[in-house]
């Protein structure tokens, strides 16, 4: 919490003082959220480089967070643009805002693919091709054992005190796993998460249980999301799945909630950038696999947003280029 | 002169390779080994388990009757016995039953391995001067290593779950022993010593029946210090996964749950200060035995 706060008061000062450069004639300055997790970070990178050499605008990053972020772009104005803006948490109040047009979602799915919900490794699939259901994985729990209990399935769930833990919980008895011969897997906190589909993955053991993408683990090991079924309606997800497990007497199966991922911009970033920017954020989505693709490139390589979003543009121009004129897309080029 | 103004360091990439060298040499060494260790460490896990359903399944006066027989046994002070039992029923009370039995359940089994690796090594170390000299760096390593950075390593060779906490558990909880032990038969009187030589005592006899007896009191201080290593490492532990009294502070600390944080807290303190009245009682007990037979 204390570093969100931190986090809001930079991005307010640095909001306020945003600095005198030279201004194009079609594009002003541009303040753009700088997220604080390597997908949104990676993104505004890109943008940046693409409204500053394609467009000419002056573009300054702006550290973020997803609730100060969002906060101070609809009291002050400032930054411009979210990218990756996880609008869960905020629904209400940024419906509200698009309505009374101080904000725009110009993009609802910034990145495809993206998500939570049950994963499981590749070579799973490559024995078993038919596990790509909840269903059909529940029938067999002798493949994925429980470190613990062999007889017994292993269901890895999110680390305690995660939201995600009550839902997993909540699904765990919705989906009856108990009597199909599953037992849940604690895995006790993030590291503890990871590190038990890295030693499945690099041991070729099954895995299954809960991730979400976008993020360097679904692309390294190149996981698959599981089918979970039909959606089981808003009420059941939000008066019963999320909340904890004494609350939620009757939960029934579903799949994950849709997670509402949208590139925000205020209503000023009309002004300042014009059509051309408002076109260029509508257009621009991110295939989830070169999305996971650059996490991993990130991992491995130990790089920063920035580095990451020179590599993207450098080898991935079939991806980009769709998202801008071919007049913007030559200067780009250029400027690498 | 650049060379006082900046540190030298390594070429990026050279480092970077270093790094991805480390890991993938180690994820190899994992792939090849891990089954195999993960294979050894399989009766220590069904111990465990075994122990822990053993607790949560019995009924609780029974299990309580044995905490407060084992209260007595070891320090013989009615005060304590009671006190033992009031904790486990407020603990139980609180709804903490399951938990705070899957505690006891890996803290016992984890002292018991620390007595059973420490105690041999702290003898080695009280023998050779040489091996004294090679054992107490890592002692001092394995104390002051920040537990997250063996945690990654362990995860990668033995997944998540009791063996792995276990470990971890172990590796901070296992110095105290060896360098109490180490120190205790160092620490016996050398006219003893000479005069159990003096009656032709073997070197093992004189191990055995003079040296490890007259060091006992100093061993089950460590002992004690070993158990309470163990309890300030329940937390850690859940974070690989283990059940207990971790997972709920835990929960707490995720989502600011004041309330349930202190109390699992106070039940950690709870069962430290049990184990470690019991077992200094019990170490006294041994010392004013040793007193008598002096005079």
């Amino acid at each position: 919490m204390k570093i969100k706060r931190i986090l809001l008061s930079l991005a307010v000062v640095f909001g306020l003082t945003s600095f005198g450069s030279v201004a194009n004639a079609a594009c002003g300055n541009i303040t753009i959220a700088n997220m604080n997790w390597a997908s949104a970070n990676f993104m505004a990178e890109v943008d940046k480089i693409i409204l500053e050499e394609g467009y000419g605008c002056s573009v300054e990053l702006v550290p973020g967070a997803t609730m100060p972020t969002f906060t101070s772009m609809q009291e002050k104005g400032e930054p411009d643009v979210a990218p990756e803006f996880w609008a869960n948490a905020a629904i209400i109040a940024l419906n509200k805002a698009v309505d009374e047009g101080k904000m725009h979602s110009l993009n609802k799915a910034p990145i495809t693919g993206l998500g939570e919900g049950w994963w499981v490794l590749p070579h799973t699939l490559k024995k078993h091709p038919e596990l790509t259901t909840a269903e059909a994985i529940l029938a067999r729990p002798d493949l994925f054992p429980h470190p613990e209990d062999p007889s017994k399935g292993g269901f890895h769930i999110c680390p305690p005190g995660w939201n995600c833990e009550l839902s997993n919980r909540n699904l765990y008895k919705a989906f009856d796993m108990e009597a199909k011969g599953w037992a849940i897997v604690e895995t006790g906190s993030a590291a503890g998460l990871d590190g038990s589909i890295a030693k499945a993955a690099e041991r070729g053991e099954n895995w299954f249980g809960y991730y979400w993408s976008p993020t360097a683990i679904i692309g390294k090991y190149d996981m698959r999301a599981v089918d979970m079924g039909a959606w089981g309606g808003k009420d059941n997800w939000d008066k019963c799945i999320v909340l904890p497990e004494q609350e939620c007497g009757d939960p029934k199966a579903t799949s994950w909630t849709k997670s509402e991922v949208y590139t925000i911009v205020t209503d000023n970033f009309k002004n300042t950038a014009g059509s051309a920017g408002m076109e260029y954020f509508k257009k621009r989505t991110y295939p989830g696999p070169v999305m996971n693709g650059m996490l991993v490139w990130m991992g491995e390589n130990q790089a920063e947003g920035a580095d990451a979003a020179i590599e993207f543009l450098k080898t991935q121009e079939s991806v980009w280029s769709k998202w801008v004129s071919s007049d913007a897309a030559k200067k780009i080029k250029k400027a690498l | 002169m650049d060379i006082f103004n900046k540190i030298p360091v390594m070429d990026r990439t050279a480092l970077r390779e270093l790094k991805k060298g480390i890991d993938s040499s180690f994820k190899e060494f994992s792939r090849a080994y891990g089954d195999g260790i993960e294979g050894f460490f399989d009766p220590l896990l069904h111990f465990l388990i075994w122990l822990e359903k053993l607790l949560v399944n019995s009924p609780w006066p029974l299990v309580i009757g044995v905490f407060a027989l084992l209260a007595w046994i070891g320090s013989r002070s009615i005060k304590l016995v009671i006190g033992t039992v009031v904790c486990f029923l407020v603990i139980g009370y609180f709804g903490m039953w399951k938990n705070c039995m899957a505690t006891v359940a890996i803290i016992s089994v984890s002292t018991l391995v620390c007595i059973v690796v420490g105690i041999p090594i702290g003898i080695v170390m009280s023998k050779s001067a040489r091996a004294e000299k090679a054992i107490l760096p890592v002692l001092d390593m394995m104390q002051t290593i920040p537990s997250f950075v063996y945690l990654i390593p362990i995860i990668m060779l033995l997944g998540i779950g009791k063996v792995p906490g276990l470990l971890a558990v172990c590796i901070y909880a296992l110095p105290p022993i060896v360098r109490l032990t180490n120190l205790g038969i160092r620490e016996v009187d050398k006219e003893t010593l000479e005069a159990s030589e003096a009656f032709g005592a073997t070197p093992m006899q004189k191990l055995r029946s003079v040296q490890i007896p007259l060091s006992l009191p100093t061993i089950f201080a460590g002992i004690n210090q070993t158990i309470m290593m163990a309890l300030a490492m329940v937390v850690i532990a859940s974070m690989i996964g283990v059940k207990g009294l971790g997972v709920p502070i835990l929960q707490a600390i995720s989502n600011q749950y004041l309330a349930l944080g202190m109390m699992n807290g106070l039940a950690i303190v709870a069962l430290a200060i049990i184990f470690d009245r019991v077992t200094q009682q019990y170490g006294q007990r041994i010392q004013k035995h040793r007193g008598q037979l002096k005079k």
